[in-house]
């Protein structure tokens, strides 16, 4: 018999709160839910057989359900599914060890809401785009100086350059939205994060942590985004419970 | 048509859930992450060490390897 | 409570996202799986993958000398030839391990894919 641990929690005072929310919900296989307290901070936990835990989407989204309706009136750090202990004395040891690290992460979370941006190009005509740009200077560094054949390295060399090029054209343009997304974002006192191309088709993917009253402030920054760069394509999700904004290290 | 729409923003949402809860969030002790002068550079899950695991029982047990996940 | 849609904005690209990520919670990919079948081309996934990540950084720093203009056409030349006998070589290993450029780039979790 394994504990399942679903999110830790920081609760203000001893109030019945989670208590009364706990007896709402039921974890994995029907278990129900209880706490671990350590101090002021909280683990929501099950009892779970380790073979009740197949990685199967709709455990996976029982799961995040949890998540998901605790997030509402707490500050919580998500835990990754399929986080595992052997026994309660084994987590409440573990939180005591990491109590300071937690404890300013659940600060920086809280009534927070993390939202997600994708932003989608078309590969081809982005590199038909920058390819017309860096055409005219390709052939001014590698012509020979003096009588050379033009031998299969050097246009080897010419090719790596082109490709090169343009790879550096694309990335200086995709360094420039995000400079203007964070630039926008700021004024939202938001903090951000950005994977550069993860993928040939969706040039960058962000996350954003900010107030969750400013959902409608974000919303419109998104729409003048979208405005102003009219070839991309833009999908915003959340709000979400902080998935991307855990810092802390587990000792 | 519009059913469409509704079907995909329904398969978005579950996978942008899925992306999260499966790769981020809080991850326990058994992570090994090999730094460098105080920067991370390569991150081997807990999930690796689940699989791991679960070899060495099918192993153990005498089963065929099987796929462990059904996502 | 999992019903509620999360989408805020879109100005259509759903189903390219919906691919995307289909791919990332894919079993297929991330996982860099080593049984008692294919340990051995497991480690030379792992091999390749490292070897193929050092000959894009060499090939990528070549370049940005070459543009920066400070080389000579015999070291251009001299460049250019062991740059692609390099790929070439990579190319050869490739289809001998039966790798695909796809293959060659794992997950790091947190950090990303490798390239």
């Amino acid at each position: 018999m394994d504990k399942m641990i679903y999110a830790i929690l920081s609760v203000k005072k001893k109030s019945g709160k989670l208590d009364a929310l706990l007896a709402t919900l039921k974890g994995i296989s029907g278990a129900s839910l209880y706490a671990v307290v350590y101090e002021g901070i909280i683990a929501v936990v099950s009892d779970i057989e380790k073979s009740d835990l197949i990685t199967d989407r709709s455990n996976a989204i029982e799961y995040a359900s949890i998540i998901e309706s605790l997030v509402q009136q707490f500050p919580l750090l998500p835990m990754c599914y399929g986080s595992l202990m052997e026994s309660t004395d084994a987590i409440a040891e573990m939180l005591g060890r990491n109590y300071t690290e937690l404890r300013q992460n659940l600060k920086k979370v809280e009534n927070m809401r993390e939202y997600g941006l994708k932003i989608f190009c078309d590969p081809e005509k982005l590199k038909s785009e920058f390819q017309a740009i860096s055409k005219n200077d390709i052939n001014i560094l590698i012509e020979p100086s003096t009588e050379v054949k033009n031998s299969v390295y050097r246009e080897y060399v010419r090719n790596k350059l082109k490709e090169h090029r343009l790879e550096e054209s694309i990335m200086t343009y995709v360094n420039s939205v995000i400079a203007e997304i964070s630039g926008c974002l700021a004024r939202l006192n938001a903090v951000c994060k950005f994977k550069k191309m993860p993928s040939a088709t969706i040039m960058v993917d962000a996350v954003f942590l900010l107030r969750k009253d400013k959902k409608d402030e974000l919303l419109k920054v998104v729409n003048d985004l979208k405005n102003q760069y009219q070839k991309l394509n833009f999908v915003l999700t959340g709000p979400w419970p902080p998935y991307n904004f855990v810092d802390t290290r587990i000792k | 048509m519009h059913n469409n729409v509704v079907d995909r923003s329904k398969d978005v949402t579950i996978l942008e859930l899925l992306d999260r809860v499966l790769n981020k969030g809080v991850v326990l002790t058994g992570d090994v992450v090999v730094s460098v002068a105080d920067i991370d550079l390569v991150y081997l899950g807990v999930k690796l060490m689940l699989c791991s695991v679960e070899t060495m029982n099918q192993l153990k047990s005498g089963k065929s390897l099987e796929k462990e996940s059904n996502i | 409570m999992m019903n509620e849609n999360k989408i805020l904005f879109d100005t259509g690209s759903l189903g390219e996202l919906s691919k995307e990520l289909g791919k990332l919670t894919d079993k297929e990919k991330s996982k860099l799986k080593l049984n008692p079948d294919n340990a051995e081309s497991g480690l030379a996934k792992l091999v390749m993958t490292l070897v193929e990540l050092i000959r894009k950084l060499v090939e990528k720093q070549a370049m940005r000398r070459v543009d920066g203009g400070s080389l000579t056409d015999d070291e251009i030349e001299r460049l250019g030839e062991t740059l692609m006998k390099l790929e070439n070589k990579m190319d050869e290993l490739k289809k001998h391990f039966n790798l695909t450029e796809e293959d060659l780039n794992i997950n790091l979790g947190p950090l990303g894919d490798l390239m």
